[in-house]
């Protein structure tokens, strides 16, 4: 009877885990049709007179210490 | 708050072109110490001295030969370069150069050219071999390490500087620490300010070294030099070694692929046909 309920156990507390689970990801999920990887070009960033950046880059306001030039 | 100390910088003439350190927290000392290490390597890796180290492995007849630390360093660089850009970047174009009159510094001006004897590049990995302190390049090959030492340069003098510092050898850059109001280095490129911290920067143009209907940048999959459509190209990367190899890459491929390389390769990128 022990072992038995120990299997009952293990099993709702299995179906339990892979339910929750599912109803958590469904809820959290964003856009569930978005595509793994995206297009790179189309997720790239903002174009500024000529310049794109991306999140990774700052623009600044500053007066420039240097600049990137042809040599 | 502490106040945040000044900007030092110093700015020299060398490698044929013009070069700017700057520091916070650094003496002048360690910028002119930075100097003599761009002057030492300078004349290390030249090919217009038959005395430097570069000249000894053009003219070693495929022999294995003795190389410094820091060339070695820069061959290694030179053979990831050339995987990044899927070969575009390729040091191996020395007899293209020659062939086009780029036989000297550009300032004692160029020898007559004849185009015609310029040929497609060799694979790079296919003739150029490095092992520890020592190099060997197939007979009948030259380099020209040009096109790749000064954004490494950049990259290895700003570390040496200190933890807040711009190194820009030529134009190609790089910015470590959070500079001079702690929202990284300002640099100017493509005509705006970006913000760089643990960044790199370069430019790539056939608009500079230029005589007649010739220039510098060669297309090692013809020899000559490049008819891609664009003009200059200018990036950020995460080091001014990737900035130099991606803006060139993206000059040589072109219009047409340089946008989506720049996409998967570079963090901002500017465009001038």
């Amino acid at each position: 009877m022990r072992t038995f309920l120990l299997k009952v156990g293990a099993t709702v507390l299995t179906l339990g885990t892979t339910l929750a689970s599912t109803l958590y990801v469904t809820a959290h999920l964003k856009n569930s049709s978005a595509p793994l990887q995206p297009s790179v070009v189309a997720t790239q960033g903002f174009d500024v007179g000529g310049l794109t950046v991306t999140p990774g880059v700052r623009q600044g306001d500053v007066r420039p210490v240097t600049s990137t030039y042809a040599s | 708050m502490r106040p945040r100390p000044a900007v030092v910088a110093h700015h020299f003439e060398a490698l044929g072109t013009s070069c700017s350190l700057f520091g916070l927290g650094v003496s002048q000392t360690q910028l002119l110490n930075g100097e003599v290490w761009v002057r030492e390597l300078g004349a290390r890796i030249t090919r217009f001295s038959d005395r430097s180290e570069l000249a000894a492995l053009n003219q070693s007849d495929g022999a294995w030969v003795d190389v410094s630390p820091e060339t070695e360093e820069l061959l290694r660089e030179s053979l990831r370069a050339y995987e990044l850009s899927a070969g575009l970047v390729n040091v191996a174009v020395l007899p293209s150069m020659l062939a086009i009159g780029y036989t000297r510094p550009l300032a004692e001006g160029t020898s007559s050219a004849t185009p015609e004897r310029a040929a497609p590049a060799p694979a790079l990995a296919d003739v150029l071999r490095v092992r520890p302190r020592r190099a060997r390049l197939q007979r009948g090959c030259g380099l020209d390490l040009g096109g790749i030492a000064k954004g490494w340069m950049a990259d290895r003098l700003a570390l040496k500087l200190g933890p807040d510092s711009l190194a820009n050898i030529g134009g190609d850059l790089r910015a470590v620490g959070p500079g001079p109001a702690g929202d990284g280095w300002p640099v100017g490129m493509g005509g705006a300010t970006v913000m760089l911290r643990d960044q790199g920067a370069a430019t790539s143009s056939v608009r500079r070294r230029r005589w007649g209907d010739l220039h510098h940048l060669i297309d090692p999959r013809t020899g000559l030099p490049s008819r891609s459509g664009l003009e200059e190209v200018s990036v950020v990367a995460a080091s001014g070694c990737d900035a130099e190899v991606v803006a060139k890459t993206a000059l040589l491929l072109g219009p047409g692929l340089a946008t989506a390389y720049c996409a998967a390769h570079a963090q901002a990128w500017w465009f001038s046909s």
